[in-house]
């Protein structure tokens, strides 16, 4: 276990000086330079040019590179070149923000869907189960953003059920905050229902075929010992690595839905950041949903491994 | 005269006062002009109302203002009575830059800043201006030293006593940036601790609209606010409600200051929802989430402009769209092609289609109707498509082919597209190139070099469109538009013109200055580097039992009035 341990550690570290490199080429390659972003169209020349040299960003692109990766790995995220305040002080909020509505969709997602993927499996090929398919493919093709905006038009402003907005005034408990993030919420359970329901089924439909399954039922244990005892912990393996994977996306790619919500998440946040040319915030936020999706790969694994001893004793040759 | 007269209040009446009163006395401008002019110039509204009843031209005389008081205007009230209390939940735009007073430039940093913070000089009745920190102001016999007379007892939100050396040190910070073109650092003193006298680098009759609302970066921070100081780091003002929260990526809040100089204001609170982009200000408006919006424009605004439980406010101004044609190089060089041009769209069409009817229909020069020196006396141009053509033809250039370039930003990809359709009848073709907002100004103006004369702005498209925001004068358009160069993306260099705007910005009164602005309106409109269409107005909305907001159209949303009505 500790050298998978530490063979992951390793290629998290490689992974994330990787990311931090694309960041940084990608927004240098951007148009405009960031005196000219952060001071507008028509301001004179003269104070752009003092503008870049305060900040260090008229220096020669690897001078800046180095500055950078230095900085990420010593945990320094810097000054928003934008707002002038600490990084820090923008991401780990907005991080807390889309964590919020990642949790709440999740805690509804999951067991809905794993519970939908098990009972269609049971029931192959039988009407219920094509009924699940279907309605999770068609759910699932719809974008995100599509399926928040209608739920918000429909409910929020038609019904007056759930809120346009979904950033509750400061002070509100937190059974309040619910009630603001439910329609978000509710759209991304929309749009991975589906997923995680068909993740689900297949897997569990590949375990009961299998011949552990067959040898636990024919030596006499009933349906649902033979679920639970053995076949969920196989089937889930597919499924986990896929929800691990979507945790990333839900912290840093909801753009769609955060917009249509007014929520200021990690993605906006990102996205005003591109806008602005204000690298430090982008390299910041890019490298906190990074290290969110690796965080939750390693839990993942680790969570699979403990299912299924077969591939913890693998790695150790 | 050797003598000076006096006002009622004890107020001398020099030679720049007489000349305006004169002015309206013998008929040369009408009692609107003479009452906007004379608020620039710090007469008394009762003063002029005298002035007005001698004339007996009283027919509007209830029209101004009759309080001091800049937020106190009559548009915002309705039936009923303002209750005390309650929040206000107003969907604004989110900040772009830090609430730094001294450097910000965008309407969403704007707006928390001017609820704080005060200015000398507020706004009145329609475009004339009306006392606010400074109680009465007045020039000498030729403009060039103005003296502020402030509003006594005013305390500054942390307690302390506003005096002229708050004054004396804002303008010093503004000096090298935002009015470098009024004064140097050291020209404001502090006569004593109710007056400031500014020396100015030239004479100007029309100072004080610098130190008011169409100038944001104005307003007037304490003697110890640094340059690089920012509201929400150092919360204070003089203004009816103090921050008490500032998140930029999610809002403000303000509360009430109890002690504010024109009274307790009625609200407790001013909750501030920020958004990125006017669709879900909007949305949040007719959602529920907010009462108000600070601003909006007809594109996307159309379910707030139908909606009934809803005030639209629409306010004239002079922001505009300028659609330049390059005069030096390319395709437009022939006046005979750009008047074409210009003679090829259907202004009304534009105006009724692209802001639904809220707007003032455009000349092809920047001098807006809501300038009181505007000339109404020009024939105003409208399509003629025969003529058109035929210019077309002299010049050469039938069925000639061109791009236009324009940005992603509001109404302006519909204008292009009506352009286009419009310019085809007259047997141009016309190219779109629509590109987004981000780094769009390289394509108008890539050099911004005001040191390069005669044109310093060069490396942008020949044909394209460009926005301008609303001004308290024309003079910025008029210098960097069409003179120095620094937005000049037309290239357009005239010797008459050059010579009117010096004679315009020399003149101190209402008269000098009608004479050259209708040179400057008749050889824009001739020379048409830039065909500009309309002036738009903005728009401001509040749910119908909200009640004494104003606004302005550039950020400003006071509430110091408002209040729901019970």
């Amino acid at each position: 276990m500790r050298s998978f341990l530490l063979k992951r550690l390793a290629s998290a570290i490689i992974t994330l000086w990787l990311l931090a490199s694309i960041v940084f080429l990608v927004v240098n390659v951007l148009p405009g330079n960031v005196g000219r972003k952060v001071l507008g169209p028509f301001a004179p020349e003269s104070e752009v040019i003092k503008y870049n040299a305060r900040l260090g960003t008229d220096r020669a692109l690897l001078a800046q590179y180095f500055t950078s990766i230095k900085r990420v790995f010593t945990l320094d995220f810097g000054t928003s070149y934008q707002f002038g305040t600490s990084v820090k002080g923008i991401i780990f909020p907005a991080l807390l923000r889309s964590g919020k509505l990642a949790l709440l969709a999740f805690v509804i997602t999951i067991p809905i869907s794993i519970a939908a993927g098990v009972y269609a499996a049971r029931r192959q090929d039988k009407l219920s189960d094509r009924v699940i398919v279907n309605a999770g493919l068609a759910s699932s093709s719809i974008p995100e953003f599509v399926t928040a905006a209608v739920l918000m038009s429909v409910f929020a402003v038609n019904f007056g059920i759930g809120e346009v907005y979904a950033n509750p005034p400061a002070g509100t408990s937190l059974l309040g905050q619910l009630q603001y993030l439910m329609l978000p919420a509710m759209a991304m359970v929309v749009a991975y229902f589906g997923y995680i329901a068909r993740m689900t089924r297949a897997g569990v439909i590949g375990a009961l075929a299998s011949d552990y399954a067959r040898t636990a039922t024919m030596k006499g244990m009933s349906k649902g010992q033979v679920m639970w005892r053995h076949v969920l912990r196989n089937a889930l393996a597919p499924t986990i690595t896929v929800i691990s994977v979507q945790i990333g996306y839900l912290i840093g790619g909801i753009i769609g839905v955060e917009k249509v919500f007014n929520y200021a998440g990690l993605g906006s946040t990102m996205l005003t950041a591109v806008g602005s040319k204000d690298v430090p915030v982008l390299q910041g936020a890019v490298l906190l949903v990074g290290l969110v999706y690796m965080i939750s790969t390693l839990l993942a694994d680790l969570l699979i491994a403990y299912l299924n001893p077969r591939v913890r004793l693998e790695t150790k040759r | 005269m050797t003598q000076s007269p006096l006002d009622g209040s004890g107020r001398k009446i020099g030679a720049l006062e007489t000349d305006l009163i004169n002015s309206y006395t013998k008929g040369h401008l009408s009692r609107r002009q003479f009452v906007t002019r004379g608020s620039i110039m710090g007469l008394s509204v009762a003063f002029m109302g005298t002035i007005v009843a001698a004339c007996g031209d009283d027919k509007d005389s209830g029209g101004t203002s009759g309080d001091g008081t800049s937020t106190g205007d009559s548009t915002g009230a309705a039936a009923g009575e303002i209750k005390q209390g309650g929040t206000l939940r107003i969907a604004s735009q989110k900040p772009g830059s830090p609430l730094d007073p001294v450097a910000m430039d965008n309407l969403g940093s704007y707006t928390p800043v001017v609820t704080a913070f005060e200015y000398l000089v507020g706004k009145g009745d329609g475009a004339a201006l009306a006392p606010m920190l400074a109680e009465s102001w007045s020039p000498n016999d030729d403009g060039s030293v103005w003296t502020f007379k402030l509003r006594s007892g005013v305390k500054w939100h942390d307690g302390k006593p506003f005096t002229s050396a708050d004054v004396v040190a804002t303008l010093d910070r503004l000096a090298p940036g935002n009015l470098q073109a009024y004064i140097v650092e050291g020209a404001a003193k502090a006569i004593d601790d109710l007056t400031v006298e500014v020396t100015l680098n030239a004479p100007d009759g029309q100072f004080p609209a610098q130190l008011g609302v169409y100038n944001p970066q104005s307003v007037i921070t304490p003697a110890d606010y640094v340059a690089g100081t920012t509201l929400d780091a150092k919360p204070n003002g003089t203004g009816p409600f103090k921050l008490d929260k500032f998140d930029i990526a999610t809002g403000a809040t303000f509360v009430r200051n109890d002690e504010w100089w024109a009274g307790k204001p009625f609200l407790d609170k001013l909750e501030f929802i920020f958004s990125d982009s006017i669709d879900t200000q909007v949305t949040g408006l007719l959602g529920g989430a907010a009462d108000a919006i600070v601003q909006f424009s007809v594109q996307g605004g159309d379910a707030v402009l139908s909606n009934p439980d809803v005030t639209v406010e629409s306010i004239r101004g002079s922001a505009h769209r300028m659609i330049w044609m390059n005069t030096r190089e390319g395709n437009f060089t022939d006046v005979r092609v750009r008047q074409a041009v210009a003679l090829g769209i259907d202004r009304q069409a534009l105006i009724d289609t692209v802001l639904k009817g809220k707007g003032d229909i455009g000349n092809d020069h920047p001098i807006a109707p809501v300038y009181e020196f505007w000339d109404s006396a020009q024939p105003q141009r409208t399509r003629d498509i025969e003529k058109a053509k035929a210019l077309l033809k002299d010049a050469g250039k039938e069925g000639l082919k061109v791009t236009l370039v324009a940005p992603v930003l509001q109404e302006i990809p519909q204008l292009a597209e009506l352009i286009q359709s419009q310019l085809k009848e007259i047997g141009m073709e016309v190219e779109l190139n629509v590109l987004p907002y981000e780094g769009y100004y390289d394509n108008w103006c890539k050099v911004y070099d005001s040191t390069v004369a005669p044109a310093g702005c060069d490396g942008g498209a020949e044909f394209g469109i460009v926005d301008y925001g609303n001004r308290a004068t024309p003079d910025v358009f008029l210098v960097k538009a069409y003179a120095t160069g620094e937005w000049n993306s037309a290239h357009y260099i005239s010797e008459p013109f050059n010579a009117a705007v010096a004679e315009y910005q020399a003149s101190l009164d209402l008269a000098g200055r009608k004479g050259p602005i209708s040179t400057i309106q008749k050889t824009a409109t001739e020379d048409v580097p830039y065909v500009i269409p309309y002036f738009y107005n903005s728009l401001t909305a509040y749910k119908k039992n909200v009640s004494g907001i104003v606004a302005t159209g550039l950020g400003h949303f006071y509430c110091g009035t408002a209040g729901f009505l019970a």
